[in-house]
């Protein structure tokens, strides 16, 4: 095996994790190869370097500020739903109504009632093809089998 | 795991908003500093990271109580960082050229504990890489994983999660010679 290809393991034994064959022939060779040795130990100052950055905890208030934050949006979507449930329903009311005085009301022509029907019904049908849509994206969605997890 | 952040959890499970601060707070710093490496924008990291709280309360009752918490946010930021980055090089106009162009550090957040100039190099040189590297990196120094942890995360081989990783670390050092030079 080349010293290239044994460069390409030199990762996985830094952190333990080649098989023990792998690992075995991977220090025989270090034995008898200067330059794999350096090269060995390059990438090990790296790794702990890698290994010594830690996120910083935030402060109180810092962290307050990051829990209102989180929090307005939790309710901003609660707010979302309702509104939307709302505004659908007014909607349904309304044009119930409408449609049920233009078919009471007998001055109105028999054409303009059916165009009106056909115009809700035509909303109604684009509506719930959109919701459809929707659905199918949110499940195809490939994320979100990680969200399940 | 501890038992407090499992019924943390049932509570939230149950509706209750407050049982949830407790959790955001714990995670919060690592969830910042996190989403920034997957990002590689500081700027965007606070944003992107409560969003990730938010989606994980709305997904609260699809979760195992029993489970640690941190290992499930985790994915639904990478996620939810992945699709930022998605769109934004969509839109060509407002992108910055991969791998590169962050604004001076001065004004950066500041994200590490024990800071040195070392530290703060080697950190830039993170959010320089390509997306893909940083990824595995921070997976791998940062969240400590295994191997088999990052393949089933990454859904890809073992083998590729070695190959990946040793690429990331040498175009992190190749940048860091750069720097020096
Ligand atoms: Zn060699």
């Amino acid at each position: 095996m080349s010293c290239d290809a044994f460069n390409r393991m030199a990762s996985a034994y830094l952190d333990g994790e080649l098989t023990a064959e792998d690992r075995r022939r991977f220090e025989a060779h270090l034995e008898t190869c200067d330059a794999c040795r350096r090269e060995l130990a390059d990438l090990k100052r790296l790794t702990e370097d890698l290994d010594m950055i830690r996120f910083k905890e935030p402060g109180d208030e810092e962290l307050a500020r990051y829990w209102s934050g989180v929090y307005n949006r939790l309710e901003r979507g609660l707010g979302w739903i309702l509104f939307s449930v709302g505004a659908i329903l007014t909607l349904c009311y309304g044009a119930f109504k409408v449609i049920e005085e233009l078919i009471r009301d007998d001055t109105v022509s028999n054409l303009l009632k059916v165009g009106v029907c056909a115009l809700i019904a035509g909303l109604v049908v684009l509506f719930v093809s959109l919701l459809r849509e929707r659905l199918v994206v949110c499940k195809v969605d490939r994320y979100s089998k990680e969200i399940e997890r | 795991m501890d038992e407090t952040e499992s019924v943390l959890i049932q509570r939230c499970q149950a509706g209750e908003k407050e049982a949830f601060e407790p959790i955001v707070r714990k995670y919060a710093g690592r969830a910042t500093g996190a989403a920034a490496v997957l990002l590689g924008c500081p700027q965007e990291a606070q944003d992107a990271s409560q969003e990730a709280f938010v989606r994980a309360w709305r997904h609260i009752q699809r979760f195992r109580p029993d489970a640690p918490f941190y290992p499930w946010y985790s994915a639904i930021l990478r996620n939810i960082c992945r699709s930022r980055l998605r769109r934004r090089s969509r839109r060509p106009t407002v992108s910055l050229p991969d791998g590169y162009a962050l604004p001076s550090n001065d004004s950066d957040p500041v994200f590490l504990a024990e800071q040195n100039e070392r530290r703060r190099c080697l950190f830039q040189a993170i959010l320089a890489l390509q997306p893909m590297f940083r990824e595995i990196l921070l997976m791998k120094h940062f969240q400590e994983m295994s191997y088999k942890e990052m393949a089933e995360a990454l859904d890809i081989p073992i083998g590729t999660v070695m190959s990946r990783l040793h690429n990331a670390r040498l175009a992190l050092r190749e940048a860091l010679a750069k720097d020096e030079s």
